[in-house]
């Protein structure tokens, strides 16, 4: 059995209107707008033990949406998943207690006490036997190197240690699943770095499973095999990175070095031209004119080098979501805050 | 790893965590304890004034300046309670429900409720309840009758209905935020409805004063909260007859219903939850 | 002069707008700060019940009633929320630096937008006061007579006034102390307790009624509810009036001191 097995899942928010106005708000009295923000439509996935997965999308795709339908912090409005065998937003304690939902930039830990005392309550509430319990926490700090920090009240701690602790208190129960949900963002590139290399090697030798959501490119590319490109709710690529360029890069772009050392004029017609600084440019060119390019450029001109490369993979991949169906309403997911009264 | 989390070390580590603290911000802490000790004071300042005027309240009740102290004790005794394990967290509970932040509760091997509700400890409200011990000693002195055993049994215990009364109605209406956005007078609501438990049930006569001591002894019951384990100590002193004990037999089922009622709520609240958007 | 009054209709209309969104709420919440009042209503009832005077401290019951009811609009007056807190935590976040280098007074500014917010509260209140005291008609003898109405409205605007300087005063403390919040927190305490909130002042014996009536705080609740019900008359009436004026006099000059000095002070540190 997957680990985890989601069938056509979906959510949906109702979104109260309000109008700008003193007219709109004495109108606001007795009538009220709303609309439905559709945040997930009807996903599929299954991931098997010990994969490490990533969700992509741009803002309001619903990759954080579903995590928490899978961690079960909200309920469906439809459709189907089962994590470990269970139904998360049952809430289940025999499945809260087998993963850990982390938020970046979100904190779970008491503010203004040392981390290890957050620690100690989560051991009384996972119920961890003292020495298993000490035993992870060395291990856990020691490999993320916070053990001089625990005795800190975490509102001391920098962004970068804080999101460390954040991960340690996750893992002291070892769950089975793991969810990450950005859990680099806003830190600096060193921090990065080391929780990048703290979950791979934690992933290599606990074999969990992991779902990472993340903006990053350089963790997707650093940590996951299998990604999971999200857009207006809906998944629209499910495979190996390198896959979403072959399937999706839809341009190419050929770098030109001239012998004369002189640019053609006419470069333009050739396609769209990136950059221009003699002997070198750069072009633009769909995939399926480059060899009727390539041929008419070698053919008039004497070429000193040239390459043909793909895009970068941001790009490439910003392009998926912008062909991607549009949503029905005009601002994606943004929900919760626009909550009115009510 | 056992099947379930041991609720008593988790609520003693809450206890300490909070200690630590609360005495990390000592400056507080004090402040805390004595605006709270003073308002007590001003309280029991204006009925003296009172009782300076007046022999007893209510004609015919009972309600004499020391029996009526021993109501202000035990009115101190529910709210310094509730203060100091309910109030911050309810409060803080209609916020994190209202905003979407109530995930971290929600991913824990425990019961959410209890989490929610006993988190924090305040301690500052110590100072209350001792106050309120202290009151109730000086005002059985000077009454000069000392509690029989049933009483040193049933009042604590009709004290804990209260404080699980009050809670239940807190809660109850905490969760309620989660369909109503601003809910700030709901809060104002909660303040107002207890306002009528402060004051002996016998001063609600008359056309108006007879329903409205009816709905909130049996259908909102914050008049039993301090009532009864008030006139346990105060009036009469011994239960005499079997009238007498229809309230508390009473107080004992509202305990239980509101109990269930309130966490009936909290749970269908927790099911229409919508977490914050990152 | 004409931005000013340009900024001051729009204060205005983005108040109204603001009280109309939480509508429900709002109508709500008023009717519910008269719910303490019934509360009151069977306790004076109990309280005259015990006893054979028909007057405690020269009230009768019905008069504690109406006193409690007209406290409720000298409230309505006098209160000032978040005025010291807002002026306190400006000071600690540099806010209040736009004072010093833009052409605004701060304290009329302050006062202006007040005066704003409260005309604002008035239009809104005034359908759930007005039912409340049509329900409770019985408890007054009437309306005073029309020159003791125009002391009655007199001493209202002072109360306005009275409790607007009085704690922007004690929001300046904060350019000397950071935690004014605690300071707050005692002012409130006393205000409730010796403002004749919570009983009319006439209730206090001997020297303490005496001291009591030494301090401002009379003027922000007991008062003017004093004055409509004809507790203060002839002489002393004018006498009220004029230290109640002088009060006003002495916290509008003390604000102002306390903003010169406190923003010398301030500007001393480089803010």
């Amino acid at each position: 059995m997957a680990h985890i097995e989601i069938q056509n899942l979906s959510k949906s928010y109702r979104v109260y209107q309000k109008k700008e106005g003193l007219a709109a708000s004495f109108g606001g009295l007795f009538r009220r707008r709303y609309r439905t923000v559709e945040a997930v439509r009807g996903i599929d996935l299954e991931v098997e033990q010990g994969e490490f997965v990533a969700f992509l999308g741009p803002n309001g795709a619903g990759k954080t949406t579903t995590l928490k339908l899978l961690s079960g912090v909200i309920t469906p409005t439809g459709g189907t998943a089962r994590v470990l065998g269970h139904v998360p937003w049952k809430r289940e304690n025999a499945y809260r207690r087998r993963f850990a939902l982390v938020m970046g930039q979100k904190n779970q830990l008491w503010w203004d006490l040392p981390a290890a005392e957050s620690f100690r309550l989560h051991q009384h509430i996972y119920r961890i036997e003292p020495e298993r319990f000490d035993r992870t926490r060395d291990e856990l700090t020691d490999l993320l190197g916070v053990r001089h920090l625990l005795s800190q009240p975490v509102r001391e701690l920098s962004l970068g240690e804080r999101m460390k602790m954040e991960l340690i208190a996750a893992l002291l129960h070892s769950p089975d699943v793991l969810f990450l949900d950005e859990p680099t963002i806003g830190l600096d590139v060193i921090a990065q770095y080391n929780i990048q290399r703290f979950l791979r090697h934690y992933q290599q030798v606990r074999k969990i499973t992991i779902l990472l959501t993340s903006h990053y490119m350089k963790d997707v590319a650093a940590l996951c095999r299998r990604v999971v490109v999200i857009a207006s709710g809906r998944i629209i690529y499910d495979g190996s990175l390198s896959g979403i360029v072959d399937r999706f890069g839809g341009h190419k772009v050929i770098s030109l070095q001239f012998t004369s050392g002189q640019i053609p004029a006419d470069l333009a017609r050739y396609g769209e031209v990136l950059s221009e600084v003699a002997p070198r440019a750069r072009l633009r060119v769909a995939r399926n004119l480059v060899p009727e390019v390539l041929a008419g450029l070698l053919a008039r001109h004497v070429v000193e080098d040239v390459t043909v490369e793909d895009p970068p993979l941001e790009e490439v991949i910003a392009e998926m979501f912008s062909s991607a169906e549009k949503p029905t309403v005009s601002q994606l997911g943004q929900v919760p805050e626009l909550l009115e009264e009510e | 790893m056992h099947a379930h989390p041991s609720y008593f070390r988790v609520f003693l580590t809450f206890a300490r965590n909070s200690l630590v603290r609360d005495m990390t911000f000592r400056g507080n802490f004090l402040i805390d304890t004595f605006s709270s000790m003073s308002w007590v004071f001003m309280n029991l300042g204006f009925y003296v004034l009172i009782f300076h005027y007046t022999p007893m309240i209510g004609a015919g009740s009972g309600w004499g300046k020391y029996q009526f102290f021993l109501f202000l004790a035990t009115t101190l005794l529910v709210n310094s309670l509730v203060q100091m394990f309910f109030m911050i967290n309810v409060d803080e509970f209609s916020e994190l429900i209202r905003t979407g932040s109530l995930d971290f509760a929600l991913l824990k091997p425990i019961d959410t409720q209890f989490v929610i509700s006993l988190q924090r400890i305040q301690w500052s409200s110590l100072g209350n309840f001792a106050l309120g011990l202290t009151l109730i000693g000086y005002s059985l002195f000077q009454v000069g009758a000392l509690p029989g055993p049933t009483q040193v049994v049933l009042y604590p215990l009709y004290v804990a209905c209260g404080v699980a009364i009050l809670y239940s109605l807190m809660i109850g209406l905490a969760a309620t935020s989660v369909w109503l956005v601003r809910n700030q007078s709901l809060f104002d609501f909660w303040f107002y409805i207890t306002n009528f438990s402060r004051y002996p049930m016998e001063i609600y006569r008359g056309t108006f004063g007879t329903p409205l001591r009816w709905f909130f002894s049996f259908i909102i019951p914050v008049l039993v909260v301090v009532n009864v384990p008030a006139r346990l100590l105060a009036r009469p002193l011994y239960p005499e007859s079997a009238a007498d004990w229809g309230l508390p037999v009473f107080t004992l089922f509202a305990t239980l219903a509101s109990l269930l009622v309130s966490r009936w709520v909290f749970n269908r609240a927790l099911l229409s939850y919508r977490s914050a958007s990152s | 002069m004409h931005a000013l009054a340009a900024t001051w209709w729009t204060v205005l209309r983005i108040s109204l707008e603001e009280r109309l969104v939480y509508r429900g709420d709002f109508a709500l919440s008023t009717l519910m700060r008269f719910l303490p009042i019934v509360t009151q209503i069977f306790l004076w009832a109990a309280v005259f019940s015990a006893t054979t005077k028909t007057e405690i401290a020269g009230y009768r019951y019905e008069e504690f009633v109406a006193y409690y009811l007209l406290t409720m609009i000298t409230r309505a007056f006098s209160s000032m929320p978040g005025l010291a807190s807002g002026i306190a935590r400006d000071i600690r976040d540099g806010t209040v630096k736009k004072y010093l280098i833009q052409p605004i007074d701060m304290l009329g500014f302050l006062l202006a937008y007040r005066i704003a917010h409260k005309l604002v509260y008035y239009v809104v209140a005034l359908g759930p006061f007005a039912l409340v005291f049509f329900l409770c008609r019985g408890f007054f003898d009437g309306w005073p007579a029309p020159h003791m109405m125009a002391a009655y409205v007199a001493s209202l605007v002072m109360a306005f006034l009275l409790g607007f300087f009085l704690e922007a005063t004690i929001g300046m403390i904060g350019f000397w102390f950071l935690e004014v919040s605690s300071l707050l927190f005692v002012y409130m305490l006393f205000n409730f307790f010796f403002s004749g909130h919570m009983f009319p002042i006439d209730m206090l014996p001997g020297i303490w009624g005496e001291l009591v009536r030494m301090l401002p705080l009379q003027y922000l609740a007991y008062f003017p509810s004093a004055v409509f019900l004809g507790k203060v008359t002839g002489v002393e009436l004018a006498r009220g009036l004029l230290v109640q004026l002088g009060w006003v006099v002495f916290f509008i000059v003390t604000s102002r001191l306390a903003f010169h000095f406190g923003v010398r002070r301030y500007s001393g540190y480089g803010g």
